[in-house]
């Protein structure tokens, strides 16, 4: 086999730019800092960097099929698919003896969840790659509606002024399937000359499927299954040049979301409260635009680094507006569209320095700016299609965040060093209660390898957030209780602490474990969230029995607790509820190759993941909610048999046993609401099997 | 509160009592810690002070430890009959979102003297009642850990062993098994209900706190739903209610000592609302659309709307901007010119526009009579109306007007007058506007007078003999019109009710069959008036000061001798009753009592003169200070 090497060019610029993105290397141990002048890069020759030119890979096709009535199972399997439904699998290269190379891969292609790409091009000159990738997403196929899929209800609908009263709604209600599903086209090309390169990335996305949706009227609300059918085109471009000891750049991008609805229109299922409100209009996401434009630039001079960045965004939207309702004559609006334009300007400053071997430091500052250029207008208010009730003036919600930081690490042996980072974040906003919020974050870690096997560290963070005087908007008709704190502009103390351990043995053998705990302390907050204590921990390992079977195994628990205090007498705070959220996961796993004269391989893996929220509220007596919870045993197993030198065949097996519940819809009839028409108990409870079997072949 | 140690201690509870009495009686001549008395019982007790300690669980079985003591802090001791009831309260939004909170009732257990569970008298003014068993389960109710609970206490309404009267007392005790109370419902005061009524108490006159009444006429204790305790209060109230029911703060008056006292706005039920606005049935949808329960009200009907639309949307505000006063009056033979200022107190600015150009103003009128000293010289006031004529003169808020044809008797040139004023704005969410404007509604103004002289504004003109405040204690502050727009119910209504009004000869009581103010309010107020026979008065109609002010000297209106400006009742067959005689027969008109005045020099039907001779002895016996002082015999309080 002929054997091509690769130019050096590519891997360096690679990092090059993989430096100016990514702070991990720009530590000064990254590759940028190398002293690389000495370097004699033409010696630098892979000599077992060498590509066989020809066809290489597999190809394979199977068919599977999975006993699921749950359409959730598919989250697991990646098709929804009943009975028997087959798949392509590819993933090869060709390499042509002039060199230029062709990659082609696909995954479960013929599943809602499968993928595809070829590339084709000259490594390290250009490329050209066209890719789909399929993403879905199920939740429940169990969701009982009267409505039709164009949310009409049926001829004889009896509307009720309660759920109790529409006597046909038994008969009337059937299943409707929610879940939405995503196709992702890609066209990528990228150009590489020797000083510069460019790239040129287009992507489109359709989405399709459907969601859950609260038509309100007044105080009736009945649940929807929204059809979406949308789409999202991204072109992107990046220009960058290097040169010695820098490295320039332009980043661009357009971007526009389009909606095939204008509008969600259902009729009422209830009897109208008012006037002759026979039917409901909602706005949807509005079609708007994108684009961004920004510069990048990064200097080396010895030891020390300077990275810089400028991006200018806008967003627009110039939708036309429904009318403020379509039940009565509606008040005229100002105008014909919100025509809104958001700019946001984001700079970054950023420098890192090796002071001495030991010793770096680094420090940044960060400023964003977005700025609501809407104009603002008086708007009529019609409550839920119903009734007019004033009028409201958009608001800007303009936030301008800057950030410093200031970090140092101190290398004190080979074996020890210390990192601390301070970080001061300092925000102004408009029209919400709190016109200023700051934030001091000190961290700190502690590196310890204590021997070639055992390494340690231990981190400590603690936040003090606070700000300009608490004074609840007075633009909304309901305002907040003075004493109520909204959680993301209170007050808050926070420290987080972890210490990590791992093992790692030249035996067989390594593990690694480490535990975390956090606390958040609203000390000003009186109504609102007080408190969040978090604790958790992670242990796994690994084992290697021999060359052929390896072992894993692995352990992770959280806990959560959050209080929250409330009023129900508006003076003092008077009731108070807990939230504790519980999650494990577990799981242990084996493979085992080379059996049967090296043809067969076995893999067998079994997880298991429990998450629960317990709510209990407190007002002397203590009322605890019902469950909510998702608990899950999933076993994975495969056997892979390479019957000739060619031909393969694989048999994959899933086991799913899935459960989860919501005491919002647990056990509820759709009627059980008087005054809310909701889709029934959507958990979801199910054994279900996979079994697949793929043919591959040798190219 | 759970206590391991007071099985033990009931048991040994004789000796403890008996080591106890005997630490008392060794009196270390020392005075008694405040709060710890140990001195002499009390023997005089004009007020029973119930102070409870605690309340101690044992197997769920409660036992309330309290203290009774006079008002001088001295021990009462030897209580021998008392009542105990306990209930407890489910907070707001438990029973279903919406919801308010929930009184229910456990138990009431009284000891007169045996009892149904264990009573001790400390013989210190301390005692003990243990209930005569758990409350979980009693009258089908759980126990609930946690829940808010009530004990009340009542004691008194008998006497001490020795004799000694003991008043009705109630006390209430809130209390929790783990800790401080973590609710409570306390949205009403009994003195807010007694400033209409006197002195209320129920049941044999046992239980007079709203805290008492609450614990009873709860859902499950009460056989007719209709009658727990808010639904009962509302609807007792929709007949024969003296004030605008509208006006929800009348009971619920604003108090920041009740933690629930906006409960009324912030907590809407449909059986709260219901009771008042009958004519909706809530889960039917007749009337408002239909709910099935309560968790929606609060949406519609947040407390900012509920407020509103109960205090007449920003009325109050409203007035707040406009004033009229008489600034100067000057009496010209039949004639008075006088000067009215209109201003808005809020910016302190006068409105720079008469009233008939003020596009705010429906209607101003001013009234006049004279003659304060003899109660006016007619019945007829003459009256002009200023929102349709044009001013003498005036600018920049004081504008002059004159009213002639005042009944001036000669001789009386120098005695006074009075100006009242009365009068309509139109008004809108607390803000005066255009009256030819919809959108806003006419809204009386508050009526006043201004007394005058010959040649100026008198600040003395007419007697003052009831309020404004105390006609307010059951019709709210100026809220009762009367005539259109006339509440000034002290000095305004007495310029065309006064004693030249007559009365119907032919009548059973001639003196209650008169239009003059004292016997008609008189009459009305005590049902023998025709077409108020059915009239429900609220409070004791023997306590006078319900209505009667105090004179400059403190002493109550209604002591004798009357005043000597008063004439004679005069009747329509020319007959005249004398003035004592006319006003005491208004309520006492039996033929004994009758009778006794007539002995007594008293007038019925005679001549002027003879009604004027001044034979009257009245005040000798029912005089202030004398025997039998009507200040004391009537039930004023």
């Amino acid at each position: 086999m002929k054997r091509i090497n690769l130019p050096m060019s590519l891997s360096l610029i690679a990092m090059a730019i993989s430096a100016s993105m990514s702070p991990a290397f720009a530590e000064g141990y990254g590759l940028a800092n190398a002293k690389r002048d000495k370097v004699k890069l033409d010696k630098w020759e892979c000599k077992r960097c060498v590509v066989e030119p020809g066809l290489t890979g597999s190809v394979g096709a199977g068919i599977a099929s999975n006993d699921g009535s749950d359409p959730h199972f598919a989250n697991t399997t990646g098709t929804d698919q009943d009975g028997v439904t087959g798949f392509v699998q590819a993933d090869g290269s060709y390499i042509s003896e002039s060199g230029y190379r062709t990659d082609f891969e696909a995954d479960k292609l013929g599943y809602d969840t499968g993928s595809a790409s070829v590339s084709t091009g000259r490594p390290g000159q250009y490329n050209i790659a066209l890719g789909y990738r399929g993403l879905a997403n199920y939740d429940t196929n169990r969701a009982l509606t009267p409505y039709s899929g164009s949310l009409n209800l049926p001829d004889n609908w009896q509307t009720g002024a309660t759920t109790g009263q529409m006597t046909e709604l038994d008969a009337s209600l059937k299943p409707v399937e929610l879940g939405t599903k995503r196709d992702r086209f890609n066209l990528a090309a990228n150009y590489q000359g020797s000083f510069y390169k460019a790239d040129i990335d287009y992507q489109y996305e359709q989405r399709s499927g459907k969601r859950k949706f609260s038509g309100n009227m007044l105080t009736n609300s009945a649940m929807l299954a929204q059809p979406i059918d949308d789409s999202s085109d991204t072109l992107g471009a990046k220009l960058y040049f290097n040169g010695d000891g820098w490295l320039a750049g332009i980043n661009t991008q357009v971007s526009q979301y389009k909606n095939d609805h204008q509008a969600l229109s259902w009729q009422n299922a209830f009897s109208p409260t008012f006037g002759a409100a026979y039917s409901g209009q909602s706005a949807v996401a509005p079609d708007n635009k994108a684009y961004r434009i920004a510069g990048n630039t990064q200097f080396r001079s010895g030891s020390n680094q300077m990275l810089m960045h400028v991006g200018f965004s806008r967003f627009t939207q110039d939708q036309q507006f429904l009318p403020a309702t379509i039940n009565g004559p509606t008040p005229e609006l100002p105008q014909a569209s919100l025509d809104g334009q958001v700019d946001m300007i984001e700079m970054k400053l950023k420098y890192t320095g090796r002071i001495t071997n030991e010793f770096n430091i680094r420090a940044s500052y960060d400023y964003r700016d977005r700025d609501n250029k809407t104009q603002t207008a008086s708007y009529p208010q019609v409550v839920t299609d119903s009734y007019f009730s004033g009028y409201a003036t958009n608001l800007d919600y303009d936030r301008t965040r800057q950030q410093a930081n200031l970090g140092a690490k101190y290398r004190f042996s080979r074996a020890v060093y210390l990192d601390v980072d301070y970080r001061y974040d300092h925000n102004t906003y408009s029209d919400l209660d709190r016109n200023k919020l700051n934030e001091s974050i000190i961290d700190a870690k502690l590196n310890y390898n204590i021997n070639p096997q055992w390494k340690l560290w231990l981190k400590a963070k603690a936040a003090d957030r606070s700000g300009g005087a608490y004074v609840p908007v007075d633009t909304t008709d309901n305002p907040s209780h003075p004493l109520a704190r909204k959680t993301y502009l209170a007050d808050r103390q926070h420290a987080y602490y972890a210490l990590f351990a791992s093992f790692a043995s030249e035996s067989a053998f390594s593990a690694s474990a480490n535990i975390h705990g956090a606390q958040d302390d609203y000390d000003d907050t009186l109504i609102g969230l007080t408190k969040v204590d978090s604790l958790g921990y992670d242990v796994s390992m690994h084992y290697q029995a021999n060359d052929d079977l390896t072992f894993n195994a692995f352990v992770n628990q959280d806990w959560r607790d959050s209080d929250q205090a409330g009023t129900s007498n508006f003076v003092s705070p008077n009731w108070f509820a807990t939230i504790s959220d519980e999650s494990t996961v577990l799981g242990a796993g084996m493979a085992y190759s080379n059996l049967l004269d090296k043809q067969l391989a076995l893999g067998l893996d079994y997880s298991f993941s429990d998450g629960k929220s317990d709510t209990e509220v407190t007002q002397g007596i203590s009322t605890p909610y019902q469950d909510h919870y998702a608990k899950r045993h999933n076993v994975n197993a495969y056997a892979d048999y390479q019957f000739s030198d060619k031909f393969g065949l694989r048999f994959d097996w899933i086991f799913e046993q899935y459960q989860d519940a919501d005491w919002q819809n647990a056990n509820l009839a759709p009627d059980a609401i008087p005054n809310v028409l909701t889709f029934g108990d959507l958990g979801h409870d199910y054994s279900a099997h996979y079994f697949g079997l793929t043919l591959s072949y040798q190219l | 509160m759970k206590s391991t140690t007071s099985h033990t201690l009931r048991r040994y509870l004789p000796w403890c009592v008996a080591a106890l009495l005997s630490a008392c009686g060794g009196d270390d001549g020392e005075p008694g810690n405040p709060g710890e008395p140990g001195g002499p019982p009390a023997s005089e007790i004009e007020q029973l002070i119930v102070e409870v300690n605690e309340v101690q669980l044992n197997a769920g079985v409660a036992t309330v430890n309290y203290r009774v003591t006079n008002q001088d802090d001295e021990p009462v001791v030897g209580i021998a009959s008392s009542t105990y009831i306990a209930t407890q309260l489910l907070p707001q939004g438990y029973t279903n979102a919406g919801n308010s909170s929930q009184w229910q009732y456990f138990t009431s257990e009284s000891c007169s003297p045996d009892c149904p569970g264990e009573f001790t008298d400390h013989r210190n003014g301390r005692y003990s009642y243990t209930f005569s068993a758990a409350f979980d389960g009693m009258n089908e109710v759980s126990y609930m850990a946690g829940a808010t609970q009530r004990v009340v206490i009542k004691v008194g309404g008998d006497s001490l062993p020795d004799g000694t009267p003991l008043p009705t007392t109630n006390q209430h005790y809130d209390w929790q098994d783990s800790g401080e109370v973590a609710y409570t419902r306390n949205i009403v005061t009994i003195e807010t209900c007694n400033t209409c009524h006197n002195d209320l108490a129920f049941h044999g006159s046992k239980y007079n706190e709203i805290e008492t009444c609450v614990t009873c006429h709860t859902e499950g204790r009460v056989s007719n739903n209709d009658n727990i305790f808010p639904q009962m209060v509302h609807s007792k109230h929709l007949v024969g209610y003296p004030g605008s029911l509208a006006d929800c703060q009348t009971c619920h008056a604003e108090d920041e000592t009740l933690t629930e006292h906006l409960n009324w706005a912030r907590v809407p039920t449909m059986e709260a609302c219901g009771s008042c606005h009958t004519d909706i049935n809530f889960p039917a949808g007749e009337g408002h659309p239909a709910q099935a329960d309560n968790s929606n009200c609060v949406a519609c009907h947040n407390s900012d709307w509920t407020m509103s639309a109960h205090n007449d949307g920003g009325n109050d505000e409203a007035l707040a901007q406009f004033s009229a006063t008489i600034t100067q009056a000057a009496l010209a033979n039949d004639t008075v010119n006088f000067t009215i200022r209109l201003s808005n107190p809020v910016t302190g600015e006068n409105y720079n526009a008469s009233a008939d150009e003020l596009a705010f103003v429906n209607d101003l009128r001013v009234y006049a009579n004279w003659g304060n000293s003899f109660d006016y010289a007619t019945r007829s006031a003459p009256s002009i109306k200023l929102t349709e004529i044009t001013p003498n003169g005036g600018s920049n808020g004081d504008y002059s007007y004159s009213i002639a044809g005042l009944t001036v008797p000669a001789g009386t040139e120098t005695d006074t007058g009075t100006l009242a004023i009365q009068g309509k704005v139109c008004a809108a969410d607390g803000q005066l506007g255009d009256c030819d404007d919809d959108s806003y509604a006419q809204v009386n103004i508050k009526s006043s007078t201004q007394f005058f002289a010959s040649d100026a504004i008198a600040d003395m003109g007419r007697r003052s003999v009831v309020t404004n405040e105390t006609c307010g204690s059951c019709h709210g502050d100026q809220a009762l019109n009367y005539h259109g727009s006339r509440n000034d119910l002290a000095q305004q209504c007495q310029l065309c009710h006064n004693p030249n009004m007559t009365a119907d000869a032919q009548a059973a009581n001639p003196s209650i069959a008169t239009a003059d103010y004292k016997h008609m309010i008189h009459s009305i107020h005590n049902g023998q008036r025709e077409g108020y026979e059915s009239i429900n008065y609220p409070g004791n109609i023997a306590n006078c000061a319900q209505c009667h002010a105090e004179d400059a000297a403190g002493d109550l209106t209604v002591a004798l001798p009357l005043y000597g400006g008063v004439p004679p009742l005069s009747l329509d067959d020319g007959t005249y009753t004398s003035a004592t005689t006319a006003i005491c027969s208004d309520c006492h008109n039996s033929d004994s009592a009758k009778g006794h005045m007539t002995q007594q020099g008293g007038v019925f039907m005679g001549t002027y003169e003879d009604a004027t001779a001044g034979t009257e002895s009245c005040a000798t016996c029912h005089g202030k200070g004398a025997s039998i002082d009507v200040l004391e015999v009537h039930a004023i309080n």
